[in-house]
This record gives structure tokens, sequence and C-alpha cells, in this order.
């Protein structure tokens, strides 16, 4: 254990110190950026019938898509914002080599109603200036142990990965199944090609870093190669979790399926 | 008892009033917004943690958002640290701490203080909502349990938590790590073990490893400790709580070598925490490796400037490293700036020590003598309080060197006294007595002092057994005063109190003595099974449950410094 102890740490302290404080920087103004745009759309008119229903409803779609153009790019530009954050989560967690002992990893005993609010709360206008409708189904009483934070991460990636292939409609669903915790996202586009669904089914198979993926293809790959790291880190009594990904399920699109033991 | 804790609690955010740290106007701005739109109208920020403290002496917040960088001076822990210690947030307060990335601090097992909860950036109204119910309903299930605490009814506590695990399934394996910890506060790590042991059936969770291994190591079962510690570090390389005690089981062990390298590893992997730098001091200083403990000592020092963990020992620490490069003048510019900032008897007398240590080790032999001299004449002042045992022992191994007799003869003998079952340390004694070639005079010292101190214990129970309670009472006070430290005489003490309390009813100077006594006696020994067990039946005894207790402890820290806890 003690030689790559220091491994992670061997670049210099005033380097670190910089990449650090660079990191602290970047997450504030990404921040206020997207939080901005958040309070821009919640106050543009054209989200005004859906920004009036309670939170827990769906987005009413015909709103977004008979907005006004303003409304459309700051939809845009708040889903490019988020995929930013997306990335500069993965990255970070790949610099801090998740997966490894080195990495912060923090399981305890959550409920996975409060999962799917945080979510869902961070996804939602989002969603409605996209016209999407996100539906939820879980047992709201029951509870798992996972690392709350990064079981977040992977499912608002996902969300915002399905939001570019669906039409207008994501399933999040959680459900125990046995001995695990199954999570998925659903929706109803075409599906995943063929060769993501390949990247998909290598990234549970082979454990060589790096090698997972084919991180060259498209930033996909980094998107998967975290969502298996988180996936892999949780585990209990021998068993680790997964990701899968599928065409079909119960939209008829792409399903992001992450099982927890 | 109020009711059993459900989890069905809505709460009114508008309300409360909340107070925003973080450097970056920006995010400031950001977190305003939407803490109003949950309905808050009492909203207060600053800039900087000194701004933040300044806030924090003026207003009791309920909600405290407070960003972990927050550029020069104190950093998020340390404002929370100094809050906490200065006791500027109730207990009912919520602190969230806001990082940019997933904070190591969070996993390390063993930080202080911790906030209720840390969000990572962005923050969005809705995880900041989930949180905020999460961590006030948190708050609720364990306000009793906190309370039976902090009056240190340990007994009482744990029950509390069993009560609460059947109605309150998410939040069990918090419930049963906090009964754990109660059960090795009432000195009953067998029930502790058990609950571990029950905990690591659901999941290997690395504090119930590491608590597990706490009471392997105190039971003697140091080698499996060892290797508990070793398996959780192996699990998750910021685990600070396994490298500290890791570094105990080597040192347990007589591997000092070892020990020292997991805490150069630990400081390396958490360099800002003062008490770790601290022993990585002393243990490099015991080991003459005086780089280390050079730049332990002087870490400590800096990152002190800004914490309330600061400690003198630090001063000592490099005085000492100071002597060993011959410097004295330096040594003994630190060790005059020690008593400048921290002040008190025990502060002047320790330096005094340490300034006699230096002047021993770099051959000034006349000037040791005179610290030596002084320090004769400064504990032979009346009325003054003799310091903590490793420090009377410290301080005779130097009268002894530097020549002078009778003060060291009378510390031992104080030591003596007020230790007379403590076997190991007797034999410690008798080491320095050996040192100094009085060998033979030291056996009949020990052997006198130790009957001395029995006799006074004897004819207090006889006392008591006899049922002339008043009588029993005033020579426990006697055998207190003239054995302040004695834990047979001090438990005792407090069991007569209670048993004349037990016949009489309640008389409130009477438990307020008990009190005194007991948090005392828990200072200097903390988790004994008799401590728990008296506080359990004074707490029966009072009217009012809790509160008493709550004051007298309160009382005796405001007189005697906080009693070592946690």
């Amino acid at each position: 254990m003690d030689d790559d102890l220091s491994q992670h740490y061997q670049g210099s302290p005033e380097l670190l110190m910089f990449l650090a404080s660079t990191v602290h920087d970047m997450k504030n103004s990404i921040s206020v950026l997207s939080g901005t745009l958040e309070h821009l759309l919640a106050a543009t008119p054209a989200a005004a019938p859906a920004a009036a229903a309670p939170a827990a409803a769906p987005a009413a779609p015909a709103a977004a898509q008979s907005g006004e153009p303003q409304y459309q790019q700051l939809g845009q530009m708040l889903y490019q914002t988020r995929r930013l954050n997306d990335s500069l989560i993965q990255l970070l967690a790949l610099y801090k080599e998740v997966g490894k002992p080195g990495y912060p990893f923090d399981p305890t005993p959550h409920s996975v109603r409060e999962l799917v609010e945080q979510v869902q709360g961070q996804a939602r206008i989002l969603l409605q200036s996209r016209g999407i409708t996100l539906t939820t189904d879980f047992a709201p009483d029951a509870i798992w142990t996972f690392d709350e934070e990064l079981v977040i991460g992977v499912l608002v990636h996902a969300i915002n990965n399905a939001i570019r292939y669906t039409r207008d409609r994501i399933v999040l669903s959680v459900r125990v199944d046995g001995d695990h915790l199954e999570l998925r996202v659903e929706d109803n586009g075409d599906g995943f090609p063929p060769a993501m669904l390949d990247a998909g089914a290598a990234a549970n198979t082979t454990r060589a870093r790096g090698a997972a993926v084919n991180f060259s293809n498209n930033s996909s790959g980094l998107g998967l190669y975290f969502s298996s790291e988180v996936a892999r880190m949780h585990s209990h009594r021998q068993r680790h979790g997964s990701i899968a990904l599928e065409n079909g399920g119960q939209l008829g699109g792409g399903c992001f399926i992450v099982r927890l033991p | 008892m109020t009711a059993i804790v459900k989890n069905d609690g809505e709460i009114d955010w508008g309300e409360k009033r909340y107070l925003i740290i973080d450097d970056f106007v920006g995010i400031r701005q950001l977190l305003r917004e939407s803490l109003r739109n949950l309905g808050a109208k009492h909203i207060d920020q600053a800039a900087s943690g000194g701004e933040g403290m300044m806030l924090l002496a003026k207003t009791r917040y309920d909600v405290v958002l407070c960003d972990y960088n927050l550029g020069d001076g104190k950093n998020g822990q340390q404002v929370l640290e100094e809050a906490r210690i200065r006791n500027l947030i109730l207990p009912s307060s919520v602190w969230l701490m806001v990082s940019a990335e997933k904070s190591v601090e969070s996993v390390m097992g063993a930080a202080e203080h911790q906030p209720d909860a840390y969000i990572i950036k962005p923050i969005t109204e809705g995880v900041l909502l989930t949180r905020l119910n999460r961590v006030w309903l948190k708050k609720q299930i364990f306000r009793e349990i906190d309370q039976a605490y902090a009056d240190k009814d340990y007994l009482r506590a744990a029950r509390l938590c069993e009560e609460q695990i059947p109605v309150n399934p998410l939040h069990a394996i918090d419930l049963l790590r906090m009964k754990a910890t109660l059960q090795l506060k009432a000195g009953d790590p067998l029930g502790a073990r058990a609950v571990y042991r029950q905990v690591l059936e659901e999941r290997d969770y690395n504090w119930a490893r590491c608590g597990l291994a706490k009471i392997l190591m105190h039971d003697g079962e140091v080698e499996d400790a060892q290797k508990m510690f070793q398996a959780v570090i192996a699990d998750n390389r910021f685990y600070i709580d396994a490298f500290d005690q890791l570094a105990q089981a080597f040192q347990l062990q007589g591997k000092h070598e070892e020990a020292f390298d997991v805490l150069q590893k630990a400081a390396k992997l958490s360099p800002n925490s003062v008490p770790r730098q601290r022993t990585l001091g002393q243990t490099a200083l015991k080991l003459e490796n005086i780089p280390v403990a050079e730049k332990a000592f002087r870490k400590c020092i800096d990152i002190g400037e800004y914490s309330v963990a600061k400690t003198v020992d630090a001063y000592f620490g490099m005085a000492r490293v100071c002597g060993k490069k011959n410097d004295t003048k330096e040594a003994i510019r630190l060790l005059n700036a020690a008593v400048h900032q921290f002040g008190g008897d025990q502060v002047t007398l320790r330096a005094k020590i340490t300034e006699g240590l230096v002047y021993h080790e770099t051959g000034d032999l006349r000037r040791a003598r005179k610290s030596g001299d002084e320090l004769e004449a400064m504990l032979a002042e009346e009325g003054r309080q003799r310091p903590d045992t490793a420090t009377c022992l410290d301080m005779a191994t130097l009268l002894f060197a530097v020549g002078v007799k009778e003060a060291p003869v009378g510390l031992l003998c104080y030591i003596a006294r007020n230790n007379h079952d403590n076997v190991p340390l007797m034999d410690e004694v008798q080491k320095i007595f050996d040192k100094a070639r009085m060998g033979d005079e030291g056996v009949e010292l020990i052997r006198s002092s130790r009957k001395e101190a029995a006799d006074m214990m004897n004819k207090g129970v006889l006392l008591w057994k006899s049922d002339r309670l008043g009588e029993a009472i005033d020579w426990m006070r006697v055998a207190r005063h003239a054995l302040p430290h004695n834990m047979r005489i001090l438990f005792n003490s407090a069991q007569i109190l209670i048993s004349r309390l037990q016949q009489t009813g309640y008389v409130r100077e009477l438990a307020d003595e008990a009190i005194e006594v007991l948090m005392h006696v828990d200072a200097i020994a903390p988790g004994q099974p008799r401590f728990a067990q008296l506080m359990e039946q004074l707490a029966m005894l009072a009217p009012v449950s809790g509160v008493v207790a709550a004051a007298a402890a309160s009382e005796y820290e405001a007189a005697n410094g906080a009693v070592p806890d946690r």
C-alpha cells in the first residue's frame, strides 16, 4: 500500500494548490452561469404555464415548443452549461482516480425517494425548457446504501444524455431487485447507436484503466467510464455494481441501467 | 419524554435566520436568491471567515451555508470549529459546508467537528431543500440523545438510541454508531463490540471496522487491531482515523519507527490537523529525528494561528528542537512566547521544566540547576495545584537530574498517593527513583504513600458501611483535599454522597458536590463504567431530568477548562 500512496501526490504541492483553486473557480463560474440561466428561464414568459405547476408535476411540452426563440436559446445555453458541468465532474473524478482506494468514496444509507427528488430537482428546469416530460417510478420507502454524490452525478448525466436522444419523454425508475438496487433512465428516442451499445458492454468486462472504453470515439466515452467506475466502486460481499446500455425498455428508446449491490 | 420522531415533518424554512459565508460575490447572490425562493427573509452574508465569525458572534443563526475554500485566512472547517467551540451556534442550528468538489474531509472518519452536511456546487434549490429537511429531521431524532450525551447520562442516551432504531430505519446505522460511542463512554466495551459486529454483518462500514479495532487494541489484541486498521486503509486511503490508530497500535507494540512512518503519511494526507502534527513532532523528538520534529512543530504553530485547537505543546516541542540544535537563545524566546500567549500556572510551570531540559541537554548545568531551584520554589508556593501526572513525572526526572532532591521525592510520593492501585504507573515511578540512585528508599516511599491512600479510603468505606453517612461525607472531603486525583477516592466520595441523597431525598448542594467530583474524575480518566452508573443514579434522583447535570458540567468547565471529550 505504501508505494502508490504518494503516487497521487507526485506533483508539487504548489501545482496541486493551483489546480484545486482553479477547479474551485471553474465550479463557481458554472454555478453562477447555470443558476442565472435557471432564474432567467423561470422568469421568461414561455415558461410561465409550466413554472406555475407544482414542482413534481411533469412539464407541459407545448409551452416550450410554442415559446419565443429567446426561451429556446436560454434552454440551449443551460443544456450546454450542464454538459460542461458533467464533464468537469467526470474529469475531476478521473483525476482523483475514481474506483481506486485514493478516491473519497462515502457510501451511507439513503432514502430512494430523496435520491429521486434531488435528481429531479436538478433536471427540472432544463427538462421544462426542452419540452421533455420526466416521470418517475420508485418505492417511496426503499432505503439503500450508496455514495449519494456519485450516484446523483451518474443519474443526472444519464438524463442529460437522454435529453439528446429522446423525442419527448424520459422515465427514471428505481427498484429493489433481490440483492441489487436497479436504477433505469429510459427514453422514447431512436435508441443508442450500435457503437455505444458495444462500448457499454465493454465497460463492465474490461478492468484495465482507460481500456474499458474507447476515449477517442467521442465524449460519451468519458461518461460511460465514469459511470461504470462509480458502479464498480459500490461493492458488498464480493459483489460489484455494474452498468448496461440497452434499446427498448418501457418507452422503446434507449435505456441506461445501473445496478448497485 | 417527548414522542418518538416520525419521518413526516414539514418545516417552515421562511422564518429561519440564515448566514451565507463565501468569498465569491456571485455565489453569495445565487445562494441568497435560492434561499429567497424557499421563502427566507432573514439572510446575512459574509465575504470571509473573519467576517463570518463577527456575524456569528452577534446572531444565533438557524442555518449557516459556508464555503470550504475561503481564500486567505480561516477556511470553512476552521470557521466551523471556532463557532462550535465558542458556542456561537445552537445545537439545533444546521451547518452546511459547500465545496467545489467531493471533499476528502467528509470521509476522513474522525474530523472532530463535522458539519451537518456537505453540498457540492453547483447548488440547486431542490438539493438545498432536500438537505435542509434531511438534517432537520435527523436533528429531531437525535435531539434527546444529544441532550443526554451533553449531560453525560450515557446509559440513558444509549437506551434512547435503541428506542429510535425500529421507527427510523433510515437512521438505524447512525443510531447504532452513536449507541456504540455511548457504550464506550459508559465503560461498556463489550456492548460496543457487539454493536460494531452487528453493523458489520450489514455492510463493511469503515467507522465500524475502526471502532471494533480500537476496542481490540485496548483489550490487548493489538496485532489483530493493527491488521484491521491496515485493511481499512487499503480500502480507503483517506480514512485518516485509521492512520492515527494504526500509529498507536505500532507504538503499543514498541514499533516506534513504524508508528512514525504511519504518522508521517497521515500528516502528508491531511496536514492541517494540530493534534496530528503535535503527535508527529513528539514521536519524531523521541526518535531524535530533529528535522521532522522541527517541521511538524512549526506546522503545528502555523495552523494553530487560525485554529481554536492551537496548542502550547507545539511551542514546548519546538523549544526542545532548538535545544537539540544547540540554539538555546531561540528555545528561550519560544518559551517566553508560549507563556506570554497562553498564560496560566500550568503553562508557566511546564515552560520552566522545558527550560531546565533544554539547559540540561545543551550541557549548561549551572543554568539547568537554576531552573530546577526555581521550579522547586514554584512548587512550594501555597495552594498551587500540581500539574497532570505526565508533567509531574517529567518534572521529577528533571529535578533529580539537576541535583534537587526533596521536591522530586515529594512529587513522586504525590503521584503514588493519587494512583495507589495503578501498578504500571508505580513501576514507572520506581524506575525514576532507581535512576536517581534512590532505589531502596523509593520502594519504601512508594509503599508508605500507597498505604496512606488506602488507609484514607478504608476509613471512609468503614464509616459508610456502618451507616454513619454524615461523618463519611465529611471524611471523604478531607481525603479528596489530600488526594485530589485519586480515582478510587473520588468514586467512593460520589457514591457516598449519592447514598445520602437516596436516604434524604434530593438536596441541591450535595448533588452539585457529587456532580463536581464526577466531572473531575471523568476529566482525568474518561470511559469508566462506574462514572456512567453513578451519573445515571444521580439523574434519577434529580427533580428535573438533565438540567442539574448540565448546569454543573458547564460550571465545572468554566472553572477548570473544557473537559476533554470525544
